[in-house]
């Protein structure tokens, strides 16, 4: 289904839409954009300048979460909020990212009902992006500008008025009352996208990564990688495809709860023995780079990045993801 | 800016080439000119990465904590780096004799993100930029799309603004010709704002700037400071601060923290140049210097050797409960 | 939200039945625990198999794994045999018949026994990671098992004659004949007339042999990682030797990503790996 949006009606049909969900959208303070759900009515009140700093998989996984909360001597699941949600404005790197998450929490034998109850009642709008900045790498890991899997209506900017492809159920009901687009607008709106993607360089090819990193294993390479890391959680916790959490008893507050966790931090796989299956930066900087693109692959037959640029830009020692694949592989 | 770099190079390798130290810690390029990278140099033909620009953000006695205690390590250091190394060697982090610092005069570090914002270049647009070139008052960004010419002053990094140490103490040897101690801003103009608020405003200031801690730790780790090989917000027991990121655990990690900086801080900056989220948080700990000053009559790096507040004692102590 | 079953984070409410005192030195004690519901008891032992881990749940301490030290055909209880370590241990080592606690599993994976019927069994256990292989054992000692293997051979090594655990039961297994048990110490003692020196030296010595057996090995890193290669020379290829391996874990279910080694979860892929299986993965224990 193909319908237009012109952006004069943008504000109106977001009213629509939170008559019957929360809309979410990007939103700006300061310099800081992140994704909140609007409470005003206007195009004022969201910006589609910029992708959120913090990623929107915290939609789904919250940074912090209450899993349990003591009933006498019972743990009783805390139900979260259910209610209808829409994502308007998340970027295509972010869908996907959502999507490739499904594969961890809902893929396997177990399923986190946490997780998949709130996917379940959101609606991701996307915006394809017609200007990709210059840290967005999304056309090297195999996604795009436009890369719709993960969205269930994505739009695209040709002008006075958006294209909207609905390819999920959810994604047609929420178009239904538009008009349908023209050939001529499907055709602009597929020049506009052939354009964004020529236009992104690929800082490298994923071409054998796999293999590529498994060689390094042992290498010098990772020591060499690793020396000005920090070994913070800033690349981990802004990354939308990174899912690792703790589960921490918060007596205080009679909840067990999750947090993210980062396999950058040192106590993250420390054992209650002491010993340290990642002892130093080193191995835990490899973990970070395999378990991306390589691990993950062999799991959900994806490499688990979909090139947001969000931690090329955000390193506070400024590491480049893009440039630590270009090197293992001219290394290896 | 560019002299500045070659004898920063030649002294590396010179110390390199004559077994001085193991190791220099300086910059390199990084893939982007606005992102220098730390980078440690163990061979002295390796030096011709070396590069130093008002980019380089991090303050690299960080980096101390990282090597092994037995490596003679060379360091490129600012004011506030040469400063918070003096703090290390009198908490017995180091070896004087270990270290061999390269001191260059600063003239303030640049805000990328300000940098971004003032050129206009729109999200991401950083990465554009080519190269830099720093002369006098202006920054000049090379982009393809073209250049951007920038006035310095205004998009210095904030504590750098009110910074009253710019040249660095008590090194090895001095690069460059001396920047000066006039800072651009008064150096306790933030904890006089911050104290001009009534105690309400106050609290929401410091609720509002800690809402959005994402508790990455890049301010703990940036810090040279912060070495503890378990921090206490790891602790378990006692809980101080709870794991999530609830008004309660958010507060106490920044409060704690900036107490326990106290006395040992060198107003680098480097906490909020590795905020993520672009927390600022320097109001916390210019506080505790200014009272460690007027209280105690103690600066940070101010005298070489002297003894850390905190973990001194004598009998003429001001302090009644120690005796 | 949904039932029990359908929340895999959901500890199922359990009650501790039965502890004792393993060691002399108090620091191994076996708990027993009793569910409170029958409809978890019937799933629980549908399909728990030796080798497989749970979760143990205690409000305000967290969770901790645990290897199931008890064999199905025993009794409608989960035994665990815990270390007092930190603080999760401290409150287990704490708590009485009638106290609660939660438990999550049967996960991961267990020693597949049943694929190899016919052939002989070497078990190989040191120290307080013996626990699995007990339950192993006893698995392997219902008489309707029993004769669907070959010879059943236990290498136990204790630092000490009270560091071992389960005595009464050691005892009874000296006397079987459809179980040969050898327990050594490390070093000769007056009070002590088996065998001494370590597992690994002992299982040279002892030579069993490879053909047409397996070998189930579980112990201190340092105690497999010179055991490894007696049975190499042996003769046991290595999709004949089975080792668990550990690792700190959280979620237990494969998603939380800590417990890694390379693409595979000790938690859901694991504890237990051929060493086959092991020499395909990244080196990083």
């Amino acid at each position: 289904m193909i319908k237009i949006l012109p952006k004069a009606d943008l504000a109106t049909t977001i009213d629509q839409w939170r008559v019957e969900a929360t809309v979410y959208a990007p939103v700006r303070q300061e310099e800081v954009v992140g994704f909140q759900p609007l409470t005003g009515s206007g195009n004022g009140c969201f910006t589609l300048d910029a992708n959120s700093r913090y990623p929107p998989k915290s939609l789904f996984l919250p940074q912090s979460e209450a899993l349990f909360r003591v009933a006498g001597s019972d743990l009783e699941p805390v139900e979260g909020d259910l209610s209808e949600r829409i994502v308007f404005g998340i970027r295509p790197c972010d869908a996907r990212a959502c999507q490739l998450l499904d594969g961890v929490f809902a893929g396997t034998e177990y399923t986190d009902p946490y997780w998949s109850e709130k996917r379940r009642h959101t609606t991701l709008v996307a915006l394809g992006c017609t200007d990709p900045c210059e840290t967005c790498f999304c056309t090297a890991v195999g996604s795009g500008p436009f890369d719709s899997r993960g969205a269930d209506v994505m739009l695209t900017d040709i002008g006075e008025v958006y294209v909207a492809q609905a390819d999920t159920a959810q994604g047609e009901a929420l178009l239904s009352r538009l008009q349908d687009a023209s050939q001529e607008q499907i055709d602009a709106s597929s020049q506009a996208q052939a354009e964004a993607r020529a236009a992104m360089a690929r800082p490298f090819e994923l071409d054998g990564i796999r293999e590529t990193l498994y060689g390094l294993f042992d290498d010098e390479f990772w020591y060499d990688v690793q020396q000005p890391c920090l070994g913070c959680g800033v690349c981990t916790f802004l990354c939308p495809t990174c899912h690792c959490f703790d589960i921490v008893d918060e007596a205080q507050r009679g909840e067990r709860v999750r947090n993210w966790d980062t396999c950058m931090f040192q106590i993250y796989s420390q054992e209650a023995s002491g010993h340290n299956p990642r002892p130093t930066n080193v191995e835990r900087t490899r973990q970070r780079i395999m378990h991306k693109y390589a691990y993950f692959g062999e799991l959900y037959d994806e490499v688990g990045c979909t090139g947001c640029g969000r931690c090329v830009r955000y390193c506070p020692a400024g590491i480049d993801m893009r440039q630590i694949i270009r090197s293992s592989q001219s290394r290896g | 800016m560019d002299e500045l770099a070659q004898a920063i190079r030649a002294e590396a390798a010179r110390l390199l080439a004559e077994d001085v130290v193991d190791v220099v810690i300086g910059f390199q390029a990084g893939s982007l000119a606005l992102r220098p990278q730390p980078a440690f140099f163990t061979d002295a033909s390796g030096v011709d990465t070396l590069i130093y620009n008002g980019f380089c953000q991090n303050n690299l006695a960080t980096y101390l904590a990282r090597r092994s205690r037995e490596e003679r390590v060379g360091i490129v250091c600012r004011g506030c780096e040469s400063r918070a190394i003096r703090v290390l060697v009198s908490e017995h982090r180091h070896d004087r004799e270990g270290l061999y610092l390269i001191g260059i005069p600063c003239e303030g570090i640049i805000d990328w993100r300000k940098a971004e914002r003032e050129a206009g270049l729109g999200p991401g647009g950083f990465a554009e930029v080519l190269s830099v070139s720093e002369q006098g008052d202006e920054v000049l960004l090379s982009t393809r799309r073209g250049e951007y010419r920038l006035q310095r002053e205004r998009v210095l990094h904030d504590s750098c603004k009110r910074c009253a140490y710019p040249d660095p103490v008590g090194t090895d040897i001095t690069l460059g010709e001396p920047a000066g101690a006039d800072a651009r801003e008064p150096r306790w103009g933030l904890v006089d704002a911050f104290e001009a608020l009534s105690p309400e405003e106050r609290y929401q200031s410091f609720v509002q700037e800690a809402e959005r801690c994402i508790r990455c730790y890049a301010c703990r780790e940036a810090c040279p400071m912060c070495y503890c090989t378990e921090c206490f917000v790891d602790y378990t027991t006692p809980r101080w601060a709870e794991s999530m990121i609830t008004p309660s655990g958010t507060h106490a990690w920044h409060i704690i923290r900036a107490f326990h900086q106290t006395g040992r801080c060198a107003s680098c900056g480097a906490c909020e140049r590795a905020c993520p989220m672009d927390i600022k948080m320097t109001y916390l700990t210019d506080k505790l210097d200014r009272d460690m000053l007027e209280q105690y009559d103690y600066e940070v790096g101010a005298a070489e050797g002297a003894p850390p507040p905190f973990a001194t004692f004598t009998l003429d102590d001001q302090d009644q409960f120690v005796r | 939200m949904e039932k029990s079953t359908q929340n895999p984070y959901q500890p199922m409410p359990m009650y501790i039945a039965r502890t004792a005192v393993e060691t002399e030195d108090h620091s191994l004690r076996s708990v027993e625990l009793a569910f409170q519901h029958d409809s978890d008891r019937e799933r629980f032992f549908s399909g728990y198999r030796p080798g497989q881990f749970c979760q143990l749940s205690i409000f305000g301490k967290g969770e901790a794994s645990f290897g199931v030290a008890s064999a199905a055909w025993e009794g409608s209880f989960v035994r665990f045999t815990i270390n007092k370590i930190g603080v999760f241990t401290k409150a287990i080592h704490g708590m009485q018949p009638g106290d609660p606690i939660g438990m999550r599993g049967a996960l991961g994976t267990w020693y597949p026994v049943e694929e190899w019927k016919g052939a002989d069994i070497v078990v190989i256990g040191g120290g307080y990671a013996f626990t699995t292989l007990y339950a192993l054992t006893k698995h392997l000692l219902d008489p309707k098992l029993r004769q669907e293997y070959g010879d059943l051979t236990v290498i136990y090594g204790a630092r000490e004659p009270g560091l071992f655990l389960y005595k009464p039961e050691m005892k009874m297994w000296s006397r079987r004949d459809d179980v040969t048990l050898f327990q050594t110490i490390d070093t000769p003692r007056e009070d002590w007339d088996g065998l001494t020196g370590y597992v690994p030296t002992v299982t040279k010595e002892l030579a069993p042999r490879a053909d047409n057996a397996v070998a189930f090995v579980c112990g201190p890193p340092v105690m497999i990682k010179f055991t490894l290669p007696v049975l190499n020379e042996l003769g046991f290829p290595p999709d004949r030797i089975y080792t668990s391996l550990e690792r700190r874990m959280k979620c237990g279910i494969g998603k939380c990503g800590r417990c890694n080694i390379g693409p595979k979860y000790v938690c859901k892929d694991g504890p237990v790996f051929s060493l086959a299986a092991l020499g395909e993965l990244p080196a990083e224990f």
